[in-house]
């Protein structure tokens, strides 16, 4: 387990899995969604992501985390969960075939939302972490 | 079938991005924005419209069964770029009180992925 190659293979696996799982997870969520024409599909998958990645981060920083558990959750879950190109696409999409009005409101609603999930996903992340530990310190 | 080449392509877009992540890191030591992530959001943007410019010549509409944007489209650009890092790291700058470089992180991030989306598109039409 101490070799560099096996820890660089085991991270770059559950990176894979991780990655196949939320790319899977954002499919469904997009399938799911096409009826309404509006790519409110990939709004909510970043929002999401966004969230869960804040709490991951948060949760990480007060306590120890397997590195390998971290690499699925964060570089492959919540990376492959939420997308930046396509963000742009629809953007473009929205401006082209909608209005530019509608196209401003996906990207604001986007990155507003997306930056004050996070901000909150990463204060209940930390405060789990540190609740748990204290749990661990009376038993 | 649909699953594979999502999950497929999925999980390759997400060991590119974090291969290539790693690499700029170790090539560029304390960015003032965190580099990493936009350099693979705007090459990842750039990819998805040379995609879509080469095999559609527009952005796609109705084409959820279409395998090939499944695994490209969906899978790897998808899990090639990421919202969520970018929203952390966004978040991290102004937790640093750095304001101003949050600011231009999202700018930067934003215009020029879909700036670079509509280049790479525009390209091939």
């Amino acid at each position: 387990m101490s070799q560099p190659h096996v820890k660089k293979s085991l991270m770059l696996l559950s990176i894979a899995l991780g990655g196949a799982l939320g790319t899977s997870i954002r499919y469904a969520i997009n399938v799911q969604t096409l009826t309404t024409l509006y790519p409110i599909g990939t709004v909510l998958e970043n929002l999401l992501g966004s969230l869960l990645l804040g709490v991951v981060t948060g949760w990480a920083l007060a306590r120890a985390i397997n590195p390998y558990i971290k690499a699925f959750l964060a570089t492959g879950f919540c990376g492959t969960l939420t997308t930046m190109s396509t963000l742009a696409a629809d953007t473009v999409f929205l401006a082209e075939d909608f209005s530019l009005t509608s196209s401003m409101t996906y990207v604001l609603l986007s990155v507003s939302g997306g930056l004050l999930l996070a901000f909150l996903g990463y204060a209940f992340g930390v405060g789990l972490a540190k609740s748990k530990r204290k749990e661990g310190e009376q038993t | 079938m649909s699953l594979l080449s999502v999950g497929l392509g999925g999980a390759l877009g997400a060991i590119c991005r974090y291969l290539l992540g790693e690499w700029v890191k170790e090539k560029v030591n304390n960015p003032s924005i965190p580099l990493a992530m936009l350099i693979v959001n705007l090459l990842g943007s750039l990819g998805l419209g040379v995609f879509f410019g080469v095999v559609y010549g527009m952005v796609p509409m109705d084409v959820y069964d279409d395998p090939l944007f499944l695994l490209i489209g969906i899978g790897f650009f998808g899990a090639f770029t990421t919202f969520s890092t970018f929203s952390v790291e966004a978040v991290e700058l102004i937790r640093k009180r750095t304001y101003l470089r949050s600011f231009f992180y999202v700018m930067i991030s934003i215009i020029g992925s879909v700036a670079l989306f509509v280049l790479g598109i525009i390209g091939f039409i």
